[in-house]
């Protein structure tokens, strides 16, 4: 029997993502959208702005969202990366780029030639070899062009959306497809054994349904065995606001170490929206968020996304980027029919994998910096599972990066976020090491040489700004 | 401030922190000549001494002669010629293998180096094949597949370079001579600098503590010390298990065949661009078409027919004269613990070995060298790197092997205790996981870097008789009739295609890569 109707738990952006995207690709399902308490969790803390990461903006393009919707209705901006400051024990301030650093040397890797000429007395600033970080700081850019084989394909963009923006928009969109509306959601459900055959609505009539996607957040009353992640992510409070701004959004989001926690701004057109989350905020505006994710995300006919299936600590601004991994990960397994043990098996194994990347990037950010205070000596001090603290250690000893199959950052990424943590390799690539000096500063001459001709041939953004909003 | 750095760094002699200056490679088979032509290459200039020691006494296995596309990436960077390099070591192409008999007796399907079709409406091909297959459909999911039905007919051409003609979908790697392939490498590295030796080792000198490879002593009373050793020197693991035994995960149970026969024959007919395995009662035979002759092998479980009656098995389907006695060789499926110990890196069948169904074992050697040289050792051999290199070389071996184990057990043959075996063995999760999920539901489970792409686990599941119950739903977009045409047309367009290429024997003369 083939799935006939999809029940989706929650109104907020997540849950109104996951019904755009399914009534798009899937065909024939009749889709419910349900609203729920805490339903605007659904992606983690609530937060007037959040980022496409440069793969997602594919997602977005391939599900037929328009990139232009984007830009004039949710305050969309470019952002080419994060301004990371607070987090290094020198402390120097960071750029963690989206896209390349650099260029290899024949077979070396740049970051294995930086650490070279570092050990030979070179001081080298590696967002002064990204392009991205260049643009960034001078305020240049437009988006590159797809068939570029120039220094300017080493380039990649974000997006930063307006939340409460997009949700309208794709509200919207999924109702022009089809998707209905049935009111609030009491929490109760029907059950056929580990199925669940309808939803209670507070309207009384309930909602029959195949397969249920529950968009409501962490603190969903289906959840279900849970695996709790407050040793490595202790910062359980959250405010956010989302305030007027009428300079040229920057091209980058900002991330700032505090004493008991961080700060975040995300620029957006007209816009800026600010979170911070620590262990201490007290007040009405408060969030408190409880991070971890359910032992499995699709059990039966019940699957979870966003974070009603994992919540990590949102240092990382990867809170849209994994809602929306989430519903292309169930659209490309979309149960063929009822009995979906094979799908949620296999999502399942996705899911984990790319949630114990997101988790090694985000505790590896948080708890192996060089941010100054008790509460950063004591992460330093915890332990971490062994997956991740071995990142740190290759990395830390020899400067290799570790990829797993759910990466959601590639080298560079990693790279960078390492350096603007202060984790640096203590031992170079040996064959590295075999390079004469005078051929690792000419090439980082010529590479930073086509990196500054390339972001002389970009118009300042807010020209870019102005003929988009023309 | 304490950040956590690498807690056991402590500071090194200077000295110790200077990458290695001798490479003793141990073993002049493929797997050493292939490591020494790389370090040649990539170390060239630098104040490294590479030394390959090896026995023509003992001789090398001797076999090894299909590949896969990889080894092109290979011989490319070592700026390897192709016409030369297939001229030399009288190579033919390859666009797949032929598994006759496998699913069921009498079954044949090839898996080719390339994808099966194209994608409709962002659905993978293989959905819309089964559901064509369901709804009564006639043509094969071959019939969708350039580099298979050019190997039908046994036709070879270079695939096309833009990237939206359907003559580009495809790959290809080659068959050639191992014994030539070894010797054209060792010209190419004693060119750059790689010392031969040629002895026994008798003896392996070891440091007191760490027990660290320092040495080794030849027959003739020559001692070569080196820094950093690479064990090459087949089954027997020399260094690796012999001096420092490592230990050895054996995986028998799931590939239980232990035995190979081979025996080269005069060529018969066409010169196929493909590799053919063909099953038997207690294992499998394989047939390389090389120009200047063919390369057979029955690979098959002791404990299910003895030696005579597998080489009396083998000489039956030749397609020629034989041209040798048949070599008899022993192993067991498996890896070693790790294949970097200490100071030695096994490469090649001192490593592990997994049966050459897939021709496997070649690519596995390109890519130890490759993760070798992405992280080579400084003196002090920083177990870190030994740690990655274990990591990635694991990973690597374990889905290898359940790709091969898929290949017994996917088959509905109960013809003898053999087969009753393979088909009925538990197999491991990571391997019923996939099956299930192809089975139900067409899923593809892939990994990140797994060597086989997806286009390969479908050839198999299909051609083994795995076809989806079910598909993917939005699959269903297409309309029953729209999705026929569409498969005709793309059925007839892929028949028109591969009919223009030409046969590979007149390709390879084209392209001066004759061995006469
Ligand atoms: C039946 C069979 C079929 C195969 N088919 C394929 C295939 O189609 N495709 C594929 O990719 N792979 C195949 N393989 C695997 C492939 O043959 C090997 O991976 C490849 O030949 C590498 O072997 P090697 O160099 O590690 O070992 P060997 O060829 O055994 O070389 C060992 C070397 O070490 C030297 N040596 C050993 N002991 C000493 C000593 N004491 N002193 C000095 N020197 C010593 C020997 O002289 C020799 O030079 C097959 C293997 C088998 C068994």
């Amino acid at each position: 029997m083939p799935i006939e109707r999809v029940a989706i738990i929650g109104g907020g952006l997540c849950g109104w993502l996951a019904a755009s995207m399914l009534a798009r690709k899937v065909p024939d399902v009749q889709i419910i959208v349900l609203s729920a308490q805490g339903e605007e969790r659904g992606l983690g803390i609530a937060n007037g702005g959040e980022v496409l990461l440069p793969q997602d903006i594919e997602t977005v393009a391939a599900t037929g969202w328009r990139g232009g919707d984007l830009l004039k209705h949710c305050s969309a901006s470019f952002v080419l990366g994060t301004a990371m400051s607070g987090w290094r024990g020198d402390g120097m301030p960071a750029f963690v780029p989206f896209g390349e650093i650099g260029a290899p040397l024949g077979p070396v890797p740049f970051h294995q030639l930086v650490a070279v000429a570092r050990a030979r007395g070179h001081a080298v600033n590696i967002a002064n070899y990204a392009l991205g970080a260049l643009c960034a700081q001078s305020g240049r850019f437009a988006p590159p062009r797809g068939d570029d084989a120039s220094v300017l394909a080493t380039l990649a963009f974000g997006l930063t959306v307006d939340t409460g923006r997009l949700r309208d928009l794709l509200r919207a969109d999924a109702r022009r497809q089809g998707v209905t509306e049935a009111g609030m959601w009491t929490g109760g459900a029907d059950r056929e054994g580990t199925t669940i055959t309808a939803l209670h609505t507070a309207a009384g009539d309930g909602v029959d349904t195949d397969l249920i996607v529950d968009a409501s957040g962490a603190d969903s009353p289906l959840a279900g065995a849970f695996e709790g992640w407050a040793q490595w992510f202790p910062f359980d409070r959250a405010i956010t606001a989302l305030r007027p701004a009428r300079s040229v959004p920057p091209l980058y989001t900002d991330l700032a170490a505090l004493a008991d926690g961080w700060q975040a701004f995300v620029p957006l057109a007209g816009g800026v929206a600010e979170t911070v989350v620590s262990g201490s905020a007290q007040g009405p505006d408060v969030q408190s968020f409880r991070t971890g994710r359910q032992r499995r995300a699709w059990e039966g006919n019940l699957v979870r996304i966003g974070a009603a299936a994992a919540q990590h600590d949102p240092c990382a601004g990867l809170q849209l980027h994994l809602a929306l991994a989430d519903a292309a990960r169930l659209v490309a397994l979309f149960p063929a029919n009822r009995d979906c043990r094979a799908e949620a098996l296999e999502y399942d194994r996705q899911w984990r994998e790319t949630s114990d990347c997101a988790f090694d990037y985000t505790a590896l950010r948080l708890a192996r910096n060089g941010a100054a205070g008790p509460v950063w000596d004591a992460l330093r001090a915890t332990d971490l599972p062994e997956r991740t603290q071995y990142r740190h250690d290759l990395y830390a000893g020899t400067g290799r990066v570790v990829l797993h199959d759910g990466e959601v950052f590639e080298t560079p990424g990693w790279v960078a976020q390492f350096e603007a943590t202060g984790i640096l390799p203590q031992r170079a690539d040996a064959l590295a090491n075999a390079l004469p000096t005078q051929a690792i500063t000419a090439h980082l001459g010529k590479v930073r040489e086509a990196m500054l001709a390339g972001l002389g041939r970009l118009p300042p953004h807010a020209t870019l700004l102005a003929e988009m909003h023309a | 401030m304490a950040i956590t750095g690498n807690p056991s760094a402590t500071r090194q002699p200077e000295a110790d922190r200077g990458p290695v200056s001798s490479v003793v490679i141990v073993g002049g088979g493929t797997a050493g000549w292939m490591t020494a032509a790389a370090l040649s290459h990539r170390l060239a200039g630098l104040p490294v001494s590479i030394t390959l020691i090896e026995s023509e006494e003992i001789g090398t296995v001797g076999v090894g002669e299909a590949t896969v596309p990889h080894i092109r990436f290979f011989n490319a960077r070592l700026g390897i010629d192709e016409a030369d390099f297939m001229r030399k070591t009288s190579a033919t192409f390859k666009l797949g293998i032929e598994f006759r008999n496998w699913g069921r007796k009498g079954d044949s399907y090839i898996h080719p180096f390339g994808a099966f079709g194209e994608e409709i409406d962002g659905v993978a091909f293989h959905h819309h094949w089964a559901r064509f297959h369901r709804a009564g459909g006639r043509d094969p999911i071959e019939a969708f597949s350039v580099p298979v039905l050019a190997a039908r007919q046994d036709r070879f051409a270079h695939p096309a370079e833009d990237p939206d003609a359907v003559l580009s979908t495809y790959s290809y790697a080659y068959q050639f001579d191992a014994g030539r392939y070894a010797a054209y490498l060792r010209a190419y590295a004693e060119a750059r600098g790689v010392r031969r030796i040629e002895g026994r080792i008798i003896d392996v000198m070891q440091d007191g503590h760490g027990g660290a490879i320092e040495g080794v002593r030849l027959d003739n009373g020559a001692q070569i010390a080196g820094e950093l050793f690479v064990d090459c020197s087949g089954f027997r693991g020399l260094l690796i298990e012999q001096a420092l035994g490592t230990g050895y995960t054996d995986w028998s149970h799931w590939l239980p065949c232990n035995r190979a026969v081979a025996v080269p024959c005069q060529r018969a007919g066409e010169l196929s661009p493909y590799t053919r395995a063909t099953a038997l009662d207690a294992g499998w035979a394989w047939r390389i078409p090389l120009q200047h002759r063919t390369g057979n092998g029955h690979v098959y479980c002791s404990s299910h027919i003895s030696d005579d009656d597998a080489a009396a098995a083998l000489l039956a389907q030749l397609d020629g004269p034989a041209q040798a006695e048949p070599r008899f060789l022993r192993f067991l499926t498996g890896k070693r613990n790790r294949q970097w110990n200490r100071n030695v890196v096994a490469i090649g069948l001192s490593a592990g070995f997994l049966e050459p169904l897939e021709s496997t074992s070649i690519h596995l050697i390109q890519l130890g060298i490759g993760h070798l040289l992405d992280l080579w050792p400084a003196r002090d051999f920083d177990p870190l790197l030994a740690r990655e290199y274990n990591r990635l070389m694991d990973l690597e071996y374990e889905r290898v092997r359940d790709f091969l184990i898929l290949h017994y057990h996917a088959t509905e043959r109960d013809d003898t205790p053999f087969w009753n075996y393979v088909r009925t063995m538990a197999v491991p999760d990571s391997l019923a996981q996939r099956i299930a999920a192809f089975r139900e539901r067409g899923i593809v489970v892939n990994y990140r870097d797994g060597m086989f792409l997806d286009a390969s686990w479908i050839a198999v599941y299909m051609g083994q008789g795995v076809v989806p119950q079910a598909g993917d739903p939005r699959g269903q977009a297409v309309g029953d009739a729209s999705l026929f045409l569409r498969l005709a047309e793309m059925r007839d367009e892929y028949a028109r295609l591969a009919a223009t290429l030409p046969r590979q024997a007149s390709f390879i003369e084209r392209i001066g890569a004759n061995a006469h």
